[in-house]
């Protein structure tokens, strides 16, 4: 993102704090499909993008007038997603020990035709070998984040984040195996 | 473009293709509902000490009460007692 572009963001941001209706739409038109493919990277089911992208765009309006810097508005709605997310697999785990269900009705499969590319398919069953945080972590990358913004929003230092994605994208590359495509 | 780029494209294609037309006016009113519909931080402290208080109001008059009904039960006993050895005093 070059520097005008940073600029307009900010005043996007800025025009969104202050409650503008259209600026906080045009926000959410702006990075919903990226919101959406971080949450789907996370979480790895179709049914569950638009409900936790919503939940992060909700928790963006409610809470856009506490960002400092408007300028780190990416960092900081990727780090609400990213959150939000664990917040979502760590409910589930719970709802797993206290309502525990049926292994048969544990983990409901896609349905047929769910994944439309066997490409797709494989990264997203390599995904779902990984811990959510390696997820997370290189879905950031993935997303363009720098390793000191990753560094700001896993609260960690910048070493420390090149050797977990270091250590993620090997665990990845092992379990990614997509079958040929032309 | 290399496949496994090719594939994390794929993805963020699928995952935005999930997102049905008019979302981000669904968010807007969703949030605008939630934001009118959620009680303030004040609120629930209020709601909560309230709560808190009328436990401890309700607690202290049950304690009150029962510690009061024992009272007067073992002193009117004393007062038996008292009373039967006063007597057996005078018949002497």
């Amino acid at each position: 993102m070059d520097s005008s572009e940073t600029t307009a963001l900010a005043d996007l941001v800025r025009r969104a704090q202050r409650g503008e209706e259209n600026a906080q739409r045009e926000l959410i038109v702006s990075y919903q499909r990226r919101v959406a493919g971080f949450v789907y990277a996370m979480i790895g089911r179709n049914d569950a993008v638009e409900d936790l992208a919503q939940q992060v765009f909700i928790k963006m309006i409610r809470a856009l007038d506490r960002l400092q810097a408007p300028a780190q508005f990416e960092s900081w709605l990727f780090r609400l997603a990213r959150n939000t997310c664990i917040d979502h697999l760590r409910r589930q785990k719970l709802r797993r020990i206290f309502l525990p269900f049926a292994p048969e009705h544990e983990d409901v499969p896609e349905p047929t035709g769910a994944v439309d590319s066997e490409e797709l398919d494989a990264l997203r069953h390599a995904l779902a070998q990984l811990r959510p945080q390696d997820r997370a972590l290189l879905a950031l990358v993935q997303e363009g984040r720098s390793h000191a913004e990753i560094a700001v929003v896993l609260k960690t230092s910048v070493a420390a984040v090149k050797a977990r994605l270091h250590r993620a994208r090997e665990e990845l590359r092992e379990h990614y195996q997509p079958t040929h495509e032309s | 473009m290399n496949p496994e780029d090719r594939a994390w494209s794929r993805l963020q294609n699928h995952a935005a293709a999930q997102l049905s037309p008019g979302f981000a006016q669904r968010v807007l009113v969703a949030a605008r509902a939630g934001a009118k519909a959620a009680p303030s931080f004040l609120g629930q402290f209020t709601l909560g000490a309230a709560t808190a208080a009328l436990c401890f109001v309700a607690v202290t008059l049950f304690q009150a009460q029962r510690t009061g009904g024992d009272e007067s039960s073992t002193l009117a006993d004393w007062q038996k007692i008292t009373a039967a050895s006063q007597e057996a005093e005078l018949g002497q």
